[in-house]
């Protein structure tokens, strides 16, 4: 009797020490590719690189795991279903050395108005930039009467100036690479985003 | 009483009232967008009722009930959400957004955390984290998801 408590003792411990600690997954984009990421137990580090390329942690030590979608939704529903609406970017162009908007860029502006509206909360980030012709200085204040003027419009149009960040940030993060004083439609813009 | 040494008690109370609450709390670093059930903030100086809209602070960790959820963008357009019976530390946050550069790590205890990567992991590689008690994250990018086993 006791050999048989003795072995069934042994037996749930040995199970209680063989359940998983920890369970880390990637998880698809919406194009079906995935990124990246890696798990270091101390001992190892291992890359999990694919959808649903997961590793449970058991007694310490990090091993591979069958996931799929079901699974996912199983143990991350809740998170999943608790996920707010991801940050939206947008991108709005400007006629040389003005901070008047080209044709395309007043449709695109009006939309940010409809993603908003699908947000419980909002904060918008308003960063300006310039290309390279012409001065620095000048340009670093181009870049933000731009994203000043774009604060401006947005208050006009509705929303609230607290939720709204600007700056300038002149020719210092072109979009497209060119040399100085190059004139170039891609890099005189405004990028605006929505989370 | 004379009226200048009035309203220089009224100053003084306002700074000692005002500084405390500012200079303990630092920058805003995420913002609640999403919750259901009980979640609450646990902070220095008090615990509060996660509210849609609310700010979060480094140091901040998130505790979420049986019927718990809670979701939360930062300020380098990361976003995490956490499922039911968790615990998530947000115990270290910096981020520049004039270069993008920063560091994230997030201290992970129980429960359930999906995370969609941001600026932080995009432009500074091995930047951000996530902290369990048996293992460590690195996040390449972008959406993954952890969960940690309580106490039994």
């Amino acid at each position: 009797m006791h050999r048989i408590i003795l072995a069934l003792t042994l037996l749930l411990t040995l199970s209680a020490c063989a359940s998983r600690q920890a369970l880390f997954t990637v998880l698809p984009n919406p194009d079906g590719s995935a990124g990246a990421v890696t798990v270091d137990d101390g001992q190892k580090s291992v890359v999990l690189d694919k959808p649903y390329a997961a590793s449970e942690i058991v007694k310490g030590s990090a091993q591979p795991v069958a996931m799929d979608d079901a699974q996912v939704q199983q143990i991350f529903g809740s998170a999943l279903a608790a996920r707010p609406i991801l940050p939206s970017h947008f991108r709005l162009y400007f006629n040389n050395d003005t901070d008047v908007m080209t044709p395309d860029s007043e449709r695109l502006y009006k939309s940010v108005f409809d993603d908003i509206k699908q947000r419980p909360v909002y904060e918008v980030e308003v960063v300006g930039h310039t290309d390279t012709t012409g001065e620095l200085k000048h340009n670093q204040e181009l870049s933000l009467t731009r994203a000043g003027s774009i604060r401006e419009k947005l208050i006009h149009d509705g929303l609230d100036p607290k939720s709204i960040s600007i700056a300038g940030r002149g020719p210092l993060d072109l979009r497209v690479k060119t040399g100085d004083n190059v004139p170039e439609q891609l890099n005189r813009r405004v990028e605006i985003t929505v989370r | 009483m004379h009226w200048i040494a009035r309203a220089w008690i009224a100053a003084i109370a306002i700074v000692f009232v005002s500084a405390p609450c500012a200079g303990a709390q630092g920058p805003k670093i995420a913002q609640v967008k999403k919750t259901s059930g009980q979640v609450t903030i646990v902070r220095e100086g008090g615990n509060v009722a996660a509210k849609v809209g609310d700010f979060l602070y480094e140091k901040d960790v998130i505790q979420t009930g049986a019927d718990g959820a809670i979701g939360i963008t930062f300020t380098d357009n990361t976003v995490m959400s956490t499922g039911p019976n968790s615990e998530v530390s947000l115990e270290e946050y910096r981020f520049d957004s004039s270069n993008f550069n920063g560091a994230m790590l997030t201290d992970m205890r129980k429960g359930t955390l999906t995370m969609v990567s941001g600026d932080i992991a995009r432009s500074t590689p091995g930047a951000m984290k996530v902290k369990t008690p048996t293992a460590i994250l690195g996040v390449r990018g972008t959406r993954f998801a952890v969960q940690v086993e309580g106490e039994r």
